[in-house]
């Protein structure tokens, strides 16, 4: 197994809100290795963004504040950097690709400003014109058409799926190790999310970065993933290889998630959705945070009382769950499975 | 039998025909004011000759991308936007023209929902305010029935009568879209459009308010107009589907038309490039993936809207504009020259991702 070239443990954030201290994160850890898809997913108020923006230093301090955890990333804990130290590292050897590219553009700068100033932070005595020319270049990997002509032009005269390509271009500006992608396509067309997967797919063969991919949109996981940390609540509640989650989820969430999805490939007339609503993160269920929505649960007092940890159930480290009673859909499953056969 | 429902019966004959709703050439062109003195200089042609008939009972889907034109469209059905040309046909009555005080009645039989149950909830009114308010505008909230009329409702969308004296904050995403079905309940239509009704919520709740839609329509007898750009969504709720692009219809037919032999470009496009459902199927959808963006419905290309966009684009997709027909063997009509059968979504091995080069002609 290789190094892992980040590694959240045991990482709690937490922000002072007018209604009470609301935990975003708890208690997460996962590793993140050279040259994977990590996606992290998970519905809004998850955690699955300040998790990662948090270790950054992308989080407003106050409010938030993160009493425990840290995040080594090439030998140095990020929580315990400077500043600038900080500063560094983003943009340089971990970049980000953000949901909103207009809202993360210098709207009074040109696309091709930007990149090279991205350059230069990161490169010092770049020349101009070299900065230029890798700045045409970026844009051509990320399919900008005429890329010479496109540099001059302004965010606004960009359209959406364009935007989100000159963002992901100033991101693998200066071959990061790491590439944290926030909702990258969430806020695209469907023919232009399908593009920028093909732009992501690129980048990293540019850069052979390892990606966080965060979203809540599991095709986007299918398609892009090689492992999966699902997080509800503020917790993570299963980890795992892609192929692996979606063929034997072993979280009641995870299970949940799958069955709620209208698929292209299915028949069903019913959609099966999660009963209820997510936990409020200020008083949430006692015990595992999940129990009043759980199919598996049926109300007992372990799931009430005590709240389960992530853990290896029987497949190994490769793949952990935070249910009490993993064990169970798992059997469940085998069960099935072999009552199919028999019939 | 409620109150609203026997005025109902007494304004309104009995339909003749199977459709609630058909629209014939309609059209919405927003002026672009720029200057001083506000001149027009030119036109967004978000709605450009849509025919489209609704038939009762059904769910008619809508898709296509942002700017397609198809919000615009559900709201001119209903009249929240004046059409600038064409024909409504609510029931069998030519509402084009109807007034404000003409279209009341209509009101009653035709519900909206939106999109942002967070935009569309008035913050200061409580649930009972929000949902009785249709029911007092049309004076069919008495005292003693109105109460009880919202407490019902409320629970018909699967919320406690207790919620009603709650306010919209209170409640999370999927609950606030409930208020809102519940209001567009109150006053017993018989069509809702529904405009994006689930893809502000999240996946899990997204299920739970398809399914009371779905549950809504069956106890109900509704028809629903669904508009939404989630393809997966729209299979799964559609009886037939209608595919927008730049401000027309090119492709209508049955969902297992339109989803499992499509014939316009562009809806194959739009298949191919829904995200697929597990990873085991990757590499084995074929993926056309458009190059370029959607044009500017200020400024639409000539004939073909599609062909700046389309990979089989010849001279004549320039000259001339396809009409929506039957064509290329096919029984449901599609708008395109070159019309002819592909499944994006049949999985294959090793399939390869063809990009579509953007014509310049």
């Amino acid at each position: 197994m290789p190094e892992p070239v980040l590694s959240i443990r045991d990482l709690t954030v937490e922000f002072d809100t007018e209604d009470g201290v609301v935990r975003a994160v708890t208690g997460v850890s996962y590793e993140l290795f050279p040259g994977e898809v990590l996606g992290v997913v998970g519905e809004s108020g998850s955690g699955k963004s300040v998790s990662v923006l948090s270790v950054l230093g992308l989080i407003p301090q106050p409010p938030g504040r993160i009493p425990f955890g840290e995040a080594v990333f090439k030998g140095r804990d990020l929580l315990k950097l400077s500043r600038s130290e900080l500063q560094d590292i983003r943009g340089g050897e971990v970049a980000m690709i953000f949901q909103d590219p207009m809202t993360s553009l210098n709207p009074v700068l040109t696309i091709g400003e930007q990149i090279t100033e991205a350059l230069k932070a990161h490169n010092q005595g770049m020349s101009d014109s070299a900065a230029e020319a890798r700045t045409v270049e970026l844009l051509e990997v990320v399919g900008v058409p005429f890329a010479e002509r496109r540099v001059h032009q302004y965010p606004h005269e960009f359209s959406g799926g364009m935007r989100q390509r000159a963002m992901i271009a100033m991101a693998i500006a200066n071959d990061p190790t790491v590439l944290v992608a926030d909702e990258p396509t969430t806020a695209l067309d469907v023919t232009i999310q399908a593009q920028i997967v093909e732009v992501l797919k690129a980048a990293q063969r540019e850069t052979h970065a390892a990606i966080i991919l965060i979203t809540h949109d599991l095709g986007l996981i299918a398609e892009l993933a090689d492992r999966v940390v699902v997080m509800y609540a503020s917790r993570v509640v299963e980890l795992g290889d892609v192929f692996t989650i979606f063929s034997r989820p072993r979280h009641p969430y995870t299970v949940g998630l799958m069955n709620s999805l209208a698929r292209l490939d299915s028949e069903k007339e019913w959609l099966e959705p999660i009963p209820g609503q997510p936990p409020s993160l200020i008083t949430p269920p006692p015990g595992c945070a999940f129990h009043p929505r759980c199919a598996q649960s049926q109300g007992r007092a372990l799931c009430r009382s005590d709240i389960p940890v992530l853990r290896d159930f029987g497949e190994g480290a490769e793949h952990l769950s935070a249910c009490h009673f993993a064990e169970e859909l798992a059997a469940r499953e085998v069960r099935t499975g072999a009552a199919a056969e028999g019939s | 039998m409620s109150e609203a429902q026997a005025m109902h019966a007494a304004e309104i004959p009995a339909a003749s025909t199977d459709d609630i709703l058909r629209i014939e050439g309609l059209v919405k062109h927003f002026p672009i004011k720029a200057g001083v003195f506000k001149h027009t200089v030119g036109q967004v042609r978000a709605v450009d000759g849509v025919d489209l008939v609704v038939r009762r009972g059904e769910t008619l889907g809508v898709v296509g991308e942002s700017g397609c034109g198809k919000t615009t469209l559900g709201r001119t059905i209903i009249k929240l936007i004046e059409p600038t040309e064409g024909k409504i046909v609510f029931d069998g009555q030519d509402i084009t023209r109807f007034k404000r005080k003409q279209m009341r009645p209509v009101r009653r039989d035709i519900q909206i929902v939106f999109q942002d149950p967070y935009a569309s909830l008035n913050p200061r009114m409580t649930v009972r305010e929000i949902v009785g308010e249709p029911l007092r505008i049309h004076g069919l909230y008495t005292r003693g029935e109105g109460a009880r009329r919202v407490e019902e409702l409320l629970r018909t969308v699967g919320l406690s009568p207790e919620h009603a004296n709650r306010f919209p904050h209170e409640f999370s995403g999927g609950q606030r879209q409930r208020i809102g079905v519940a209001r567009a309940l109150a006053l017993n239509p018989r069509m809702m459009v529904l405009d994006e009704p689930v893809s502000a919520l999240d996946v899990s709740i997204q299920a739970q308010v398809v399914n009371l839609l779905a549950q809504l329509q069956r106890d109900l007898g509704l028809t629903y107009l669904f508009i939404a750009h989630d393809l997966s969504v729209v299979r799964h709720v559609s009886d037939r589907v209608a595919v927008m692009y730049l401000g027309k219809i090119v492709e209508v037919g049955s969902r297992a038309e339109i989803y499992g032999s499509p014939m316009h470009p562009y809806t194959q496009a739009l298949l191919s490039a829904v995200p697929i459902d597990s990873p085991d199927q990757r590499g084995k959808r074929k993926r056309i993936v458009l190059e370029g963006d959607v044009p500017s419905p200020a400024n639409p290309p000539s004939g073909c809207r599609f062909r700046t966009r389309c990979w089989k684009a010849k001279d004549i997709c320039a000259e001339e504009d396809p009409p929506l027909v039957p064509r290329g063997g096919g029984a449901h009509p599609v708008a395109c020259h070159f019309a002819e059968i592909m499944r994006p979504l049949d999985l294959v091995e090793d399939a390869a991702v063809a990009v579509a080069p953007t014509k310049t002609i």
